[in-house]
């Protein structure tokens, strides 16, 4: 099989890439193997004090949150990062010639970006997400 | 292509979004009467959107390259899916309370819009994913085909199966995701492009001055592949499947193993068109032989130990893939559909999706103890109570099979027939012997519908269209299995082009010759 | 044109992204809680778009850094979902360990 021979010596045009993910595993691996294998795992009373002038919490740390922050998390992420997209855009609008034929074109297009995310944001106020009761 | 021809393509996809948008404000309308509207919104959406593919095809005077056939396909897959997936939403305790009347109604409980939009979203990722001619425009396609599906999955159902099953399903996909991104990265690295035309240009260049790609372009390519196979459900990503399969509500499932699974291949035939003409590194041929190979035998014989139903028919889907790995590997082969492994796969993918959708869709019309049939039990004795559907399970499984009427079998001896022709015998024994074992399984559930001990089933969905679309699809399956010719010169004249290149104006084929297919 | 693999410093941030994907992978393998399972993925994005914005400086076009928006996005996006799904989940099962899911045996 002609096939194989040719794997083999393509094999040395691997090598980069080989050691780019041998290098890449080996620091994962020796991350993870080192902080197991070094890192003492002591539980105890002094160890979970509050440290010097902290206050003594009150009640359990994993009282759970209501629903509701975890969907205006959701919310807030998406629409936040919808604002990446106008970066670009604004960067260049300026640029453009004063009566360039493109101005309006330019604008419209991200008007309708825009548009689109009222759209998704009067669906959301629909269902319900903004409400607190 | 500039901006207007672009936009130009993708009208059926907007139809489509604008369709999804419109069952999403319908669906939080306040009165029943109108929110029950949102399902034949979706119906109507998938009818412009085919008017319009339909129009297009007429303008450009027939079925040229890949992007009109795929957008066809589903368009009219899409119907039937649709008419299996319209009572999921009913299926819930909470939609029944809140349309009865026994719950108040409550904007942030109602899911009947989601779920057809998010119906109509997978579909448009599909249609998108044919239009690519980036990897950035793939990857949104491919996104935008998957994320809908995970919440369909998790909301499909009350148990808590569905939800865990969902979950698995999004955890799984969003690593693959990445793993593909991580291909793309490496693609766009060795290349300096993101278009598929300046990347096979890039790569003919390299070609031309080192006789090779460079390994960089390749490992891209793999890590691509790898990552894609999460869609298609092949070895080494196959093993969320069947637990997904199970834990969705049956007509999701028949819609999981339709639409991903479409999308993913496309976008395979896409990622092997980067290669330069004529040139398949070693590397890739050896990948996909070996994912081919272990995809079909993990499916098939895993599939032979199952006791339930739809875990048969989530590794049958495995199988399937697998199968259809076998047409990618004779990707750049030209001529008649005997040859050209991109119209086995385009023609495999329908005759697969008929037949799959047609056994979901009856397992799905049917209620034991208060659940949707599952078990070999459940479907017992099915002959004696629903010898229609009884009947239909038969067509589609002996199509699954790859048995003579049907169209499953004309899909496999394109498929095998392609591969035969670049040379693959091995695979395609290994395949056939495949073959062989699946009958096992799949002449299990038809002669658990005929001979098994009758049980009380009882028909469950709401309305017809359940049964309905189950019949459509398999006669659709025995039709086009007599009749096949037309659908394989058009899946031929579809695969003649390579994709990266779609937007090099091409004319015809010839007209359908289709020596081999009619008789 | 040279291999991109030869060139000093982008070896360098192909390392930095190479590493953040591998971490994610390992972290992915290993860890059985939801929330930790889904930053993991999230680490391997980063490590994509740290490579893509490496390999855009290497060959001096925009190309890279535009994907590198939109995979912000579909994160985002992705992020969003998992919250969603995890929640939904926990709501109906108190934990968020994975190997708690014991209805399903692949």
């Amino acid at each position: 099989m002609t096939t194989i021979t040719l794997a083999v010596s393509e094999f040395g045009l691997y090598a980069p890439v080989g050691i780019l993910l041998l290098m890449a595993i080996g620091f994962g691996v020796a991350n993870v193997a080192l902080s197991t294998v070094l890192g003492p795992s002591r539980h105890g009373k002094v160890k979970g004090m509050v440290y010097e002038s902290g206050m003594n919490p009150i009640g359990s740390a994993k009282r759970r949150f209501n629903v509701r922050f975890y969907i205006v998390a959701m919310t807030f992420l998406v629409f936040d990062v919808e604002i990446v997209f106008l970066y670009p855009w604004a960067s260049v609008f300026p640029s453009l010639a004063e009566g360039s034929p493109y101005g309006v074109l330019f604008l419209s297009r991200m008007l309708f970006f825009v548009l689109t995310s009222i759209i998704a944001f009067a669906y959301a106020w629909r269902k319900g997400v903004f409400r607190y009761d | 292509m500039n901006m207007a021809e672009k936009i130009a393509g993708v009208w059926p996809e907007i139809a489509l979004l604008l369709g999804a948008a419109l069952c999403l404000l319908v669906g939080l309308a306040r009165s029943v009467a109108i929110r029950r509207f949102t399902g034949w919104i979706a119906a109507a959406s998938l009818l412009v959107a085919g008017w319009i593919v339909a129009a297009q095809v007429c303008n450009a005077g027939g079925v040229i390259g890949l992007t009109p056939y795929i957008k066809l396909a589903v368009v009219a897959v899409g119907l039937i899916l649709l008419m299996v997936a319209a009572a999921v939403p009913v299926q819930l305790k909470m939609t029944r309370d809140i349309e009865a009347g026994r719950e108040p109604f409550e904007p942030g409980l109602v899911i009947r819009g989601e779920f057809f939009a998010f119906f109509l979203f997978s579909l448009t990722g599909v249609m998108l994913t044919a239009d690519a001619s980036d990897l950035v425009w793939l990857f949104l396609a491919l996104e935008l085909t998957s994320l809908p599906t995970y919440v369909m999955v998790a909301t499909s159902r009350d148990r808590v199966e569905a939800q865990e099953s969902g979950v698995k399903y999004f955890f799984l996909g969003a690593m693959a995701a990445a793993v593909f991104l991580y291909g793309f990265a490496l693609i766009y690295g060795a290349t300096g492009q993101t278009s598929f035309s300046l990347i096979v240009d890039a790569a003919n260049q390299q070609i031309a001055a080192q006789g090779r790609i460079s390994p960089l372009l390749t490992t891209g390519i793999v890590l691509s592949l790898l990552g894609v196979a999460f869609k298609i459900a092949a070895v080494p990503m196959h093993f969320y499947a069947a637990d997904v399969y199970q834990g969705a509500t049956t007509a999701v499932t028949a819609f999981l193993a339709f639409v991903p699974k479409t999308a993913g291949f496309v976008a395979l035939i896409a990622l092997l068109g980067l290669l330069p003409d004529g040139y398949v590194p070693p590397a890739i041929t050896w990948l996909l032989w070996i994912m081919a190979a272990l995809t079909m035998t993990v499916g098939n014989v895993l599939g032979l130990m199952q006791s339930n139903v739809k875990r048969v028919l989530a590794y049958s889907s495995i199988a399937h893939s697998g199968y259809m790995l076998v047409g990618l590997l004779a990707l750049h082969g030209s001529g008649d559909a005997l040859g050209n492994g991109t119209a086995a796969i385009l023609f495999y993918l329908v005759a697969y999706g008929l037949a799959t959708i047609g056994a979901f869709a009856v397992l799905g019309s049917l209620q034991a103890r208060g659940e949707e049939a599952e078990t070999f039990d459940d479907i017992s004795g099915l002959v004696r109570t629903h010898p229609v559907l009884a009947g239909v399970m038969l067509l589609s499984v002996l199509s699954l099979l790859g048995l003579p009427p049907m169209i499953g079998f004309l899909g496999k001896i394109y498929l095998f027939g392609s591969a035969i022709q670049h040379g693959f015998v091995g695979l395609v024994v290994i395949a056939v012997l495949n073959s062989a074992v699946s009958a096992v399984y799949y002449l299990r559930i038809a002669s658990a519908c005929f001979f098994g001990d009758s049980e009380g089933h009882t028909v469950s969905t709401p309305g017809i269209s359940r049964p309905l679309a189950a019949g459509i699809a398999a006669v659709a399956a025995l039709i086009l299995g007599f009749a096949g010719g037309r659908l394989v010169s058009t899946a031929r004249d579809a695969g003649g082009f390579p994709t990266g290149r779609n937007d090099v104006v091409t004319t015809p084929s010839q007209p359908p010759a289709a020596t081999t297919a009619s008789r | 044109m040279t291999d991109p693999l030869h060139s000093l410093t982008l070896a360098h941030y192909l390392f930095t992204g190479a590493v953040l994907f591998v971490l994610g992978v390992i972290g992915f393998i290993s860890r059985r809680n939801l929330i930790i399972m889904f930053l993991c993925t999230e680490m391997m994005f980063q490590g994509v778009a740290v490579t893509l914005v490496a390999f855009s400086r290497y060959h001096q076009n925009d190309t890279g850094q535009t994907f590198v928006i939109f995979l912000l996005t579909i994160a985002a996006a992705e992020a969003a979902l998992a919250l969603g799904l995890v929640v939904l989940l926990f709501r109906r099962r108190r934990t968020l360990d994975a190997q708690a899911w014991g209805e399903m045996k692949g």
